[in-house]
């Protein structure tokens, strides 16, 4: 369960000026659902999800996941959560099964719970191939399934994706859909963000539709066509958030 | 603690493939025992070796005995070098010049001025100088002891008061250039071997955007410092001791006895060595850690980081121009260090309560840094950095 409650959030920019990200985003992201984030470039979707792991600290307002403040114990709300963030890469020295072992080893797992932890997670994403290559020279979509399995090897309560969509191919993309939609299943609380519309549409229970740093509007995907009043998810996106910014990106 | 050796685990990993790094930091390793060798090899020859000097003389048909004496201590006059001789003699163009009323004044006891012209600032002249100067010298000296002894008189009344010189400097004193060499270069070692590990870890994770990962992972910076730091600081004494262990090793082959010197770095000294630069090797690691955590990218915290290499290379130099050292400096790091490497070296008795405090001193430092540096990556800025 997450929840963020009037989040604002601004940057000192160059000359001074205040560059206002968030300005009172308010929403909740349920167990046992998938809540999508949109919204166009710049709307925020990033500093909302870095305030969340506790990255950046919010002028105003609080993130709780499980019930614990994140400004107040970072380190145990970051333990439940599983992040796959906005930037990220590998370390490529080490093969992907010993990146996993890592992080696996940085939450906390051990011996035996750990070993099964990590082959578990690799069979579900079906990287058996890859486990033990250095990854170096992976491709995109190759570095994606390492951080996303270093990321949920330790079966968080809540897993806060940034775009983990990004590059992957339509395959690698049915994995991770089928990977959520199980551990939906299991009552976990998953968040991601997307700029692709037929995802959130297939995928989430909730959107959730972020503009200038608010909430534009919530429901699920066809609610948020019918409130437009468009039938599709993309036309009602771009009414929403009452321009055509950020449609091509 | 669980937390703490797998992210240990995953540096040393790290740090142990990247061959290129690691070479970059043993080859500093490496050069020390062939500098030493070299370096000590052409000091002896130059110290005990009297090869022929050619001088550019002039008039030396008025003084015949002075240029037999002159020819039987291996000085000749430019002419009767060969080639190879010849071009270097003629650049370095010593001239002597004899007056043509030599004879004259000899005969009537006047004093005879005889020029020795030269570029008195060129090193390489210092010694064939010295040894010319000594030679006319003696010349004139016996010819002064023979007139007061046909006087009838002692010459040794010239000399009321005779210095009899007694060094109770240690006998491996005498080896001073090897051991001054040697300290610098084990505290260079100290620094430059985990250097690119620390940069590495720290501004080459940033660079790879795997830092910001590992920041909003439920571990404390704290940890994520100290195994970093634990890393380099690994890899620096590795540096050291191999430095050391190779440079006792070579110091065999270099006969110091030649010019009475002797020197020996025995396992006692390579143990007490390592125990001194323990710190060092911690308190290095630290700085640089320190430093290219705030830069921005490799490069960055490359120059920034070549920066700090100055430190052991400029302290211990100015060491030596201060005659009178305050008490402080045998406290402070990197200077304390070095100035008891001094005294070890010089076969003195290592004076302990230096040696802790300067530990103290540098470990408490390293603590700060550590601190500061700890604190900081908890900071938002650190992400900014990032994006």
């Amino acid at each position: 369960m997450i929840e963020v409650n009037n989040l604002h959030k601004s940057f000192s920019g160059a000359k001074k000026q205040q560059v206002k990200a968030l300005k009172g985003l308010s929403f909740q992201a349920k167990d046992g659902e998938i809540t999508g984030i949109l919204g166009p470039n710049g709307a925020g979707k990033t500093t909302c999800l870095r305030t969340l792991y506790g990255l950046l600290k919010a002028d105003e307002g609080s993130a709780i996941i499980d019930g614990i403040k994140v400004t107040e114990n970072p380190l145990e709300a970051r333990a439940k959560l599983g992040i796959f963030p906005d930037k990220f890469g590998l370390y490529e020295r080490l093969t992907a099964y010993e990146q996993i072992d890592y992080f696996a080893s940085i939450h906390g797992l051990q011996g035996n719970e750990k070993h099964q932890a990590i082959e578990s997670i690799i069979q579900d994403l079906e990287m058996e191939e890859l486990a033990h290559r250095k990854t170096q020279g992976f491709s995109q979509g190759q570095r994606m399934k390492v951080t996303l399995a270093q990321a949920l090897v330790h079966k968080p309560q809540n897993f806060v994706l940034d775009e983990p969509t990004r590059g992957l191919d339509v395959m690698s993309t049915r994995v991770l859909r089928n990977f959520l939609a199980k551990y939906k299943e299991k009552g976990h609380c998953i968040l991601f963000s997307s700029h692709v519309m037929q995802e959130v549409a297939a995928l989430c229970d909730r959107v959730i539709i972020v503009a200038g740093g608010k909430l534009a509007a919530e429901g699920t995907p066809q609610e948020l066509c019918d409130l437009a009043g468009e039938p599709l998810l993309e036309d009602a996106f771009v009414k929403l958030i009452g321009s055509d910014e950020g449609v091509a990106a | 603690m669980m937390q703490f050796k797998a992210l240990l685990i995953k540096e040393l990993k790290e740090a142990f493939r990247d061959k290129r790094a690691l070479m970059v930091a043993m080859t500093m390793a490496l050069m020390a025992p062939i500098m030493i060798m070299v370096l000590s090899k052409t000091m002896i020859k130059e110290m005990i070796e009297t090869p022929p000097i050619y001088l550019n003389i002039s008039g030396g048909e008025f003084a015949p005995k002075l240029i037999k004496q002159l020819k039987d201590n291996n000085i000749f006059s430019l002419e009767e070098a060969d080639n190879k001789d010849k071009g270097v003699w003629k650049e370095r163009n010593v001239g002597l010049i004899i007056p043509e009323d030599f004879a004259q004044n000899m005969m009537e006891g006047k004093v005879i001025e005889v020029v020795l012209r030269a570029d008195y600032s060129e090193k390489a002249l210092n010694s064939p100088l010295r040894r010319v100067k000594t030679e006319i010298r003696m010349y004139a000296q016996s010819i002064g002891a023979k007139r007061l002894i046909v006087r009838g008189i002692d010459p040794r009344i010239l000399q009321p008061i005779k210095i009899a010189e007694q060094d109770t400097a240690k006998p491996s004193s005498n080896a001073v250039f090897i051991s001054m060499m040697l300290g610098l270069y084990v505290l260079m070692a100290a620094f430059m071997s985990g250097l690119s590990v620390a940069i590495d870890s720290s501004a080459g994770e940033r660079e790879r955007n795997v830092l910001e990962m590992l920041l909003c992972q439920p571990v404390s910076t704290l940890k994520i410092v100290c195994a970093k730091l634990c890393c380099a600081s690994a890899i620096s004494i590795l540096g050291v001791i191999l430095t050391l262990v190779l440079t006792s090793f070579s110091v065999g082959f270099v006969d110091l006895t030649k010019i009475g010197a002797t020197f020996n770095l025995d396992a006692y000294m390579v143990i007490i060595i390592v125990l001194m630069l323990l710190p060092i090797s911690f308190f290095a690691s630290a700085l640089q850690l320190f430093v290219s955590f705030q830069a921005k990218s490799f490069k960055e915290a490359q120059s920034t980081v070549s920066m700090i290499i100055m430190l052991p290379a400029m302290i211990p130099v100015a060491l030596m121009f201060i005659d009178n050292k305050p008490k402080w400096l045998d406290w402070l790091p990197v200077s304390g260090q070095s100035l008891l490497m001094d005294d070890l070296f010089k076969g003195l008795p290592v004076n302990w309560a230096a040696y802790a405090a300067t530990a103290a001193v540098t470990i408490a430092i390293t603590v700060v840094l550590v601190a500061i540096l700890s604190y900081r990556l908890k900071s938002e800025k650190v992400v900014l950095a990032l994006s």
